[in-house]
Formats: structure tokens, sequence, C-alpha cells
């Protein structure tokens, strides 16, 4: 059978410019032999794998030399300035808080980071419970509050949380990893589905890649989402064949992708020149059975906590034929549970995991189109599972996909910390919902009451963020890795700009707006107000007039304290939001404007420095500057 | 050529304002509009692409009572789930012979009646090709096919610009670019091509872009609205200074992505005035359209048409988009309500058309990222190739199936697998039709659709004439 192998055996042969990680080669040389000696094989791999990485993997995973040589880059600033404190949370939290740099200062962000790997996990469960047991049990289970609850308890997590590195990966995790209760399906109507994957993504945020994609796959979340709850056997009678879609979106968009990497990302080339398929639609087909027989485990009728459980697989309803995909095989009778972990195992050991899901993660923390050789360095850390941050401390446990090593990898790369100016190219549109959120952060926004805020119940609409946590129009979420906008420099370089795919002429305005209604504090508004009772009302939910009234006010008190000095309310923006890249053009731009507000008088009272602030601070957010962060 | 905003405020005399200034653009975009002309030389092209994949099995269906049987055959359990919905006697019949080969499902009355009336057609097992495949060519993988069959973001941008995901420029733009030349007037750069939904690569040219419009028209800035309306009480300067930093313009960068941000800031904000402009000064239609959704865009997409001679075009490429398509899942209580959105969104807007008498005028056509396979997975379907679509309008050649319809079974000439169809006609061969019709020459179609000489007989004859 011809079956793809011409893709298995060009990521089988040894590649001279590979990761010199000896784990992957041996994955390569035990997947072959697989292919002949299944059975046996399968038992060895996994001995060799749990035994011989972490050895290999302090030597193997350091940089290599070529990458030595070529850092000759300024020391990292750490935390010893504001604005160097700030571009680095900027990357890797919710946005700086206003109290960071005061905490921070002197200290190694690889101390940070440790903190913060060591914090618990704040779960979105607890959360949830809290919102459900507001709603009037009687009320129809569509009621928008009850589909809003798992929003609430992103926005608190975020913009609250402690673990903020925790919850910024499990966002970014949310990305690639993609569920979404978009257009009122059972994952919107029945919220616990949403927050026990919240809580997967939380959970494994530090653990390993291989790990996590089983708790996915298991999860009713994904099952639904990606419709292999339930999916039955092929049958010959009726023509039925298992549902394809988790099977293919898995390897296209979770692990594997399209086409054939280079360890640095880039894609291989056949002899003429063209991309390498990764996989047909056979191997789809033979893997497409390995995700039958699951279903949910459910506990009674009509019971939502069956979407809180992992699926549990019946054996009766799970292919027994033999599934071959990637060039390997799962044997004729094996069962479920079996199945999904060799098929699991497979893709993990298939030489475009790392590449494919650094170069992503990448993306989502620090850079829209990485060089190469970021990429490289980062995918060299995934597959060893290892990673020594500046102050010698080891991260990892040696095994391919441990993302705590991706992440301090991706994070403390030696072109990253290399400063904001270093790279007209390096950086990324900010995605809508940071922008936000570095907003709240930055003036300690009493964030607790999400709910108060109709804008934050449905932020995909372009009048307001066109981006909605765990909301994405399809599986694609909302923007693609690979979108390089048209018509754009960006375009005409060949870069790739996945944020750009939500910048148009809708939701350029619409996120003024969106900001412009929280910087100005628009909740506190008589209609708005009553027009939020109503819901609240509907929903059976008791509403406090004047906490609602409250929320989300800012702490502005610094800023207005420094009104009457234009420049220097400015200089504080610039360093606190945009960790100093405002241009002085720009600067000036907003010192001409402030000016023209009078501190006084002028029918506005004692309203001037309030103004000054408010005005300069969504100038700031405006700011292209602002909007691009690197 | 590209066009990158400073030419293009180079060509439209607003370079030498600096930060655009409040009033003064408007009043340039105007005095630089298209001369006045022959009002009736007007044509638009509107996609309406269906995202996720629409179910050409679901779509045209057997009305032949055998070919009728073959589909029970091959779907019993989807179709047993459907019920009285897909019974033969609930079917449309296509056509007026005494035996129709081919009907629509129930949920689609007016587009019957369209087709039935002459201003509606199909196009059958259309889709992505390099060249024309037979069955045995694409089980030896003997001929070049598309990358990335059977893959929705591929699919969908493959449908667009004959490319993969990364695809630069489609032929809705390409086709805008060949018809409005190098010397095209701010308004024609602006408006020409309009998205009704995100922006895909369809509307792309090497000059064109797309303007983002949303059910609400065009966006405004709350805010400065609102120092706009207190500029007689003082705001004027305020106003003025916060329009200029909107506008992303006057601070010197260096960085790739700002400065592409800046040129989207900028643009968003002079079009977005502009059109508000335009089509606030227009006649309000009167058809009633569907609410939400696919309604919602195509009445929006009408209103810009009805406003076409303030805008200053007259030829359009309009893109609207319309989701959950990809019937994995529960096909037989999710696709009908979509198949009765679609029904009711395009007949309103061909009601619209003729309302505004451009019923001649305005050609609307389907696309979508594939069709599905005609095995059932328990109560959905899977990714397939080859679809059907329909296009509507008074100037088409009504109530034809142009192309072989394969018959409901497995193992056909046209089976890929599992029922997913090998296209017996290329998107190209769709779309060639549509160019000329909107008035693009043959180099200028050659140039749009560079692989439609691959293919016999250029193209479909698709209009009247």
């Amino acid at each position: 059978m011809k079956h793809s192998a011409l893709s298995t055996s060009s990521w089988l042969s040894s590649e001279s410019d590979g990761p010199n990680c000896r784990a992957a080669s041996n994955f390569r040389r035990a997947l072959s032999t697989l292919r002949f000696n299944r059975l046996a094989v399968v038992g060895l791999l996994f001995a060799l794998l749990g035994s011989g990485n972490s050895a290999l993997a302090a030597t193997s995973c350091d940089l290599e030399p070529r990458d030595k040589a070529r850092d000759s880059s300024p020391a990292d600033p750490g935390f010893s300035t504001r604005v160097a404190t700030h571009r680095f949370l900027t990357q890797a939290t919710f946005g700086p808080h206003k109290d960071d740099f005061q905490r921070l200062q002197g200290t190694a962000p690889s101390a940070w980071f440790l903190e913060q790997l060591s914090l618990p996990p704040s779960y979105h469960r607890p959360l949830l419970d809290e919102y459900l047991a507001r709603v009037d049990p009687e009320v129809d289970f569509t009621d928008i509050f009850r589909v809003s609850t798992t929003t609430f308890s992103f926005w608190r997590h975020a913009l609250e949380a402690p673990d903020q590195l925790r919850q910024r990966m499990a966002f970014a995790l949310s990305q690639l990893l993609v569920v979404s209760n978009s257009g009122g399906n059972l994952l919107a109507v029945v919220p616990q589905g949403i927050s026990y994957y919240q809580d997967i993504l939380t959970q494994y945020a530090f653990g390993n890649y291989r790990d996590l994609l089983e708790a996915v796959t298991y999860s009713p979340a994904m099952g639904f989402y990606l419709t292999y709850v339930d999916n039955r056997p092929a049958d010959p009678e009726t023509g039925r064949m298992p549902d394809e879609n988790y099977a293919r979106e898995l390897l296209q968009l979770f692990t594997i992708g399209l086409r054939e990497l280079n360890p640095d990302g880039t894609s291989r080339l056949d002899e003429s020149g063209q991309p390498i398929e990764t996989f047909n639609n056979d191997d789809i087909t033979g893997l497409a059975g390995v995700f039958t027989g699951l279903t949910y485990d459910a506990r009674g009728r009509q019971d939502p906590e069956a979407l809180a459980r992992p699926m549990q697989m019946v054996d009766a309803w799970h292919a027994r034929e033999e599934k071959r995909f990637l060039g390997a095989s799962i044997p004729e009778g094996t069962d479920g549970i079996a199945s999904i972990d060799q098929a699991l195992d497979i893709i993990m050991a298939h030489p475009n995991l790392a590449p494919f899901v650094s170069r992503q993660l990448i993306q989502r923390f620090t850079s829209s189109n990485p060089d190469p050789d970021y990429v490289r360095r980062v995918a060299r850390v995934f597959d060893c599972g290892s990673f020594t941050l500046p102050e010698g401390q080891q991260l990892g446990s040696g095994r391919k996909g441990d993302l705590d090593a991706v992440l301090a990898a991706i994070l403390f790369d030696p072109a990253v910390r290399r400063g904001r100016d270093s790279n007209p190219e390096f950086g990324k549109v900010r995605e809508p919902i940071l922008r936000f959120t570095a907003w709240a952060r930055a003036f300690d926004v009493e964030a607790s009451t999400p709910e108060y805020h109709s804008l934050l119940w449905q932020a995909a609409e372009p009048e307001a963020l066109g981006q909605h946590p765990y909301r994405s129009p399809s599986v694609f979420n909302f923007y693609r890795p690979g979108y390089s906008p048209p018509g754009t420099r960006a375009g005409r370089m060949g870069m790739t700009a996945p944020e750009m795919q939500l910048l148009d002429a809708s939701t350029i305005p619409g996120y003024a707006n969106f900001m412009t209604y929280f910087v100005f504090e628009g909740a506190g508004e008589d209609n708005e107000l009553n027009a939020l009772e109503e819901r609240f009302d509907e929903a059976g939910v008791p509403f406090d007039r004047k906490a609602a009234a409250e929320s989300f006010r800012v702490d502005y008190s610094r800023q207005v304290d420094l009104a009457e000095d234009p420049q220097a309310l400015v200089t504080d923006l610039n360093e606190l939001l945009a960790y100093g890249s405002l241009s002085p053009d720009t600067q000036a731009a907003m010192v001409d404007f402030i000016e023209v507000i009078p501190l006084s008088g002028g029918g506005l009272g004692d309203q001037g420095r309030w103004l000054r602030v408010g005005y300069a601070v969504l100038m700031t957010l405006t700011a292209p500057e602002y909007l691009v962060q690197r | 050529m590209t066009m990158d905003r400073r030419q293009f405020l180079r060509n439209t005399g607003l370079a030498g304002l600096g930060a655009i200034g409040a009033g003064s653009t408007i009043a340039s975009f105007s005095a630089l509009a298209n001369e006045p002309g022959d009002p009736d030389d007007y044509r638009a092209l509107v996609c309406l692409f269906l995202f996720g994949g629409m179910d050409n099995h679901d779509f045209i269906l057997p009305y032949a009572p055998s070919a009728y049987s073959e589909l029970l055959n091959a779907r019993p359990e989807l179709l047993n789930a459907q019920g009285e919905q897909r019974a033969r006697e609930s079917l449309l019949p296509l056509g007026a012979e005494a035996n129709p080969a081919w009907a629509l499902p129930p949920e689609m009355p007016a587009l019957h009646g369209l087709f039935q009336s002459g201003s509606a057609s199909v196009v059958t097992n259309v889709g992505p090709l390099l060249e024309p495949v037979t069955r045995q060519q694409f089980a030896d993988r003997s001929v070049p096919l598309p990358p990335h069959l059977f893959s929705h973001n591929d699919q969908q941008a493959t449908w667009q610009s004959s490319e993969p995901e990364g695809a630069q420029y489609g032929w809705g733009g390409l086709f805008v670019d060949a018809l409005l030349g190098s010397n095209a007037s701010a308004d024609a750069l602006a408006f020409s091509a309009i998205s009704a939904t995100g922006v895909g690569p369809f509307l792309t040219g090497r000059q064109t872009r797309a303007h983002r419009i949303s059910p609400t028209g065009s966006a405004q800035y709350y805010l400065l609205n609102a120092l706009d309306n207190a500029r007689n009480g003082g705001a004027d300067e305020l106003y003025t200074r916060l329009r200029s930093h909107l506008s992303g313009v006057g601070a010197s960068r260096r960085h790739v992505l700002e400065r592409d941000v800046a040129s989207a800031h900028g643009n968003a904000l002079v079009v977005n005035e502009r059109f508000n402009e335009a089509v606030g000064a227009s006649e309000p239609l009167t058809t009633a359209f569907p609410g939400g959704g696919v309604g919602g865009q195509l009445r929006t997409v009408a209103q810009s048409i009805a406003a076409r001679q303030a805008l200053g075009v007259k030829r359009q490429v309009y893109f609207v988009g319309m989701g959950g398509f990809d019937t994995h899942s529960a096909q037989a209580t999710t696709l009908p309500g979509l198949l009765a959105s679609i029904d009711q969104g395009v007949s309103a807007f061909h009601t619209a058309m003729q309302e505004l008498g451009l019923g001649e005028q305005v050609t609307l056509f389907s696309a979508s990222d594939f069709g599905r396979t005609l095995a059932v997975n328990g109560d959905g379907t899977d990714h397939g190739w080859g679809a059907h679509h329909f296009v509507v309008g008074d100037a088409l050649q009504g109530g034809r199936l142009f192309g072989d319809t394969p018959p409901p079974q497995l193992g056909h000439d046209a089976d890929a697998g599992s029922g997913r169809l090998i296209p017996g006609l290329a998107v190209e061969q769709f779309a060639a039709p549509l160019g000329r019709w909107l008035g693009l020459d043959e180099e200028g179609l050659i140039q749009a659709l560079p692989r439609l000489s691959a293919f016999d007989g250029g193209g479909l004859d698709l209009f009247v004439g």
C-alpha cells in the first residue's frame, strides 16, 4: 500500500541539520521498527523514553555553538528599570500591574518565573459555582447570564489571579487547542464543559504536551466541539464511516500541521522545490477509527456534570480493525484506551510536532513572524524537554513536550531579551483581549465584577474587541498562524502576522469605542444600569446597583497628580502601558492635545485633571506603538 | 503594481494636506469622485461564502425515483433522522420537464421560485482543480492536485484565490484591479470591493483592498463624534487633534507592523466617514430582510448598492459570509435552518435589487470550502471536495443546471472516496463567466484566473447573450 510512503520515509530518514537530540532519533528509529514488529517495540519504545531522556537532556538542550557565537547582545536588563520590567511582563502576563515594578525592582526575571511556576493554580470551576449559585435554578438554560459565566471567570482570573504566567499560558493554549461556545451550542448552555476545559488548560499549562493532549482528547468539550463523542465504527451495512473531524484537526491544527517542517519551522521541500504534505485523507480515515467509542460519563438524565468529567470509553463501540496513519499502525483488536494512547504517542513522535507547536506558542507570547533560528532554539527545548534559566536553574523533566521549559525558552531567548528596538520586524500586534487586560491591570481595576459590563459578556462583535475568550468562530481561532496580511508591508515581505486578520475598518473604531467606555468609566450611566438590571432580572440574579455603578473603577490617582505637567503624564503612561515605546511624535501629539484641556474652569469644574488623564490614556491605547507589542 | 497609503494619498491629492484635517478629506473625496456618467452603467457581483463546507448532497437532491432510492440506500441513517423533510414528495423539483431529475430541499422555496422563473441557476460539482482529474488519476496521484484538499482553511483560500492559506490575492480583488486600471479615483479604490464579514483573500487585489462594513453600516468613533458635536462649544481643536491621532498619521515609524497598523487606522477613519456620508444620503430600502446573520449582511450590502452613485462606483464586488455548515454532527437538525436562512436572505436581496431597478445588474453566487461525503458518519457528514452552487440574478440564463451531477451512490467516476466528489468543473470555469459579465476582457480574465486555460471551453454560459 502506498500509504503516505513519501512523507513517512522523509521524516524517518536522519537529518544532518536536525536537533541533535537523541530522544527524537530514538523515536524515529523505534517508529520505523514499529511497522514491522509493533507489539514488541511499543513497550521497548516507552522504556527507552522513560529512562533515557533526562540524562540526555542536560547536555543536548544547551545552546548550540552557532547560537552562542551569535549572541553578542548586551546583557538582559532584567527588572532593572520600569521600562524593561513592563516589557517582560507585557510578554508574559495579561499586563504589568501598576505596583509590579516597585515589587520586582532589582530581582531577576528568572526568579519571578520560578515563583510563578510554584504558585497554586487558580481554577475556574470555583468561580463558575459561585455564579451558578446566583442564578435562579428555574431560569431558562439558554439565559445569557448563564452562558456568560465561563467568560466572567476568564476575565476575573486574567485580571486578578496571582498565577499570571499560568493563566496567560492557558489562554495561549486555548487559541491552539480551540473549543468554542460560539453560536449557542451545547457548550454555551452547559457552562460546566468550557469550565472543565479551562481547568485542563490551567492544570497542564506547565505540564507536558502529551499529557495535555490526552486530557483534551477525553474532555467532553472537545468531544462535542469536534463531534467525536458517540462516534461509532464503520458499518458496511449502512455505509456509515467514523467521524473524521477530530482526527483531521488533531493532526492539522493541534500537533503536526499540513506540511513537513524543518527543525526551524520552515517548510521542507521535495526535489522539485515543493512543500511535502504530512498526510493525506487515508491517514485521516485511518486515525478516525481511534476516536470511536467515547461517550459522556452521565450519571442520571440531563446531567450537566457529564461535561465536567472525562469521557468514558465503551469498547463495544470502538473500531476493532487495524488503524493505519502516518506510516504507523495500531493492530487489529486494540481496545479503545490503548488505541488512543498509541495514537498520541505516534503523533508526539512526529518531528513536526516541536517546530509546529513551538512556533505558534512564540506567536502568542512574543513575535508574529519569528526568526527561524528562534523557532529552532525553542523547538529544540520542546524536543529535549529541558531548559536552563539564565541564573542556572534547570526546568523541565527531560521529557519531550515539557511546557515549562518551552515557555521559558520562548521568554528568555537571548534575541527576545536583547531589547525592544533591536529588530523592526520582531513583535506582534497585541491581541485585542490583551490590550484591554493590560489597561485594566495597569490601573488596578477592581475586576471582581465583570458581570456588570455587558460589553464583557459578548466581546467578539466587531463593534467590541472582535475577540472573545473561548468563543472563536471555528476551530481555526480568530486568526491563523500562517496569515500574511495582503496589501501591507508585512504581506509584501512575506511576514506572518496573525492578529492583523482582526484589523479592519469595523474593528479599528470598535476597539477604540470599547476602550472609551472603560477608560471614561461609562458603566455608571443610568440607561446602561437599567439595561443590565433587566438582564439580571431575567436570569433571576439579584442586581446590586451600587456595586454595578462602581464596578471596574480605575485608580488614576498617580496620573491625576501629574496632570498639570502634560509631558510628565505622557512619560508615565508611556512607561506604564507601552514600556517606553511611544515615539517622540506620538508623545508630542498627546502633549499638544492635553494642553488644550484646561485644568479647571472652562465649564469643566474640577474635571480638567481627570479628563486630561482619560484622553491621554485613550490616546496611548490607540497609538500604533501600543497596538504593536515588540 | 502595489499601492500603499502614501501613493493612495498622492493620487487623490490628499498628500499635501499633511495630517488629514476634518472636513477637507470628505471634500477632496467628493471632488475626485467619478464624473456622473451614465447612471445605468453599473454592475456588481456578490459572493455568498458558506463557511464550513455545505453538503452538496443535501442541497441538490435526486428527484428521479431510481436515483432517489439510491440516496435512500446511501444515507439511510441521515434520511431517517431527516424524516418528512427529505421525503421525495416534499422536495421541490427543478425544471419544467415531465420527469425532473433533481430537486431542492423544501427549506428553499424562494430559491426554487427564482430557478423556475429564470432568475437562478445551479452549477454542479464545481471545486478547486489544477487541471482536469479522473478517478484513476486521483487514485494514482498521477496529476497535480490542489494542495491540502479537505482542509477547511486551505480550501476556503483556494476557492477564493487558487492558493491555500497564506494566499495574497483573490479573484474578486483581481477582477476589480482589472476593471479599475491605473487611474482609479479614490472612491473607486475604496469602495469597489466591500466585505460585510471578516476580510479574507477573496477581495484583495494588487491594488484593491476590501472595505469592511458591519450590519450597522460603517463604524464610527463615538468619542470623535462627541467632540464633533461640541465643536461650536470650543472642542474644535480637540476634535482636530484627536482625529489626527486616530488617523495614525504624523509619527515617523520604523517598525513594520506599527507602520501597517498606522496605515490601517488612517484608511479606516477616512473611508468609514466617506461611506457613512454616502449611505446616509441615500434613500432607505423598503424591502424587508430577515433579521440578523446573513440577512443583516445582505441588507447592508443592498443599502450600500443603493448608494452606488454617491460612492462613485460603477463596478463592485461584495463578500458576504455565513457559518455553521461543517455538519459533522446533527446535520438533520442544523442544516435545514441554515438552508432556510440562505433562502430568505437571498430572496430578500433579489427583491431589493429589483426595487432599485438593478435586477439585471447584480448577480449573487454561492461558494463554500468544499462539498461533503455522501457517506454518513452516524448523524453527519465529513469533508468533501466538489460541490453544487447557485447563482441568482435577472441577467442569468436561469432555470438551468450547469455541469454533470454525479449520482447519489458510491464508486462512480467522480467518487474520490466515500462520495467526496472529484470536481467536474474548476472554480476558474465558474468564475470566468462572472468576470466577463462584470466587464473583464480576456486578457484581464487570464490575469485574474491564470489557470483558466488549463480547462476546456474557458467557462460556462451562465448569462443571457
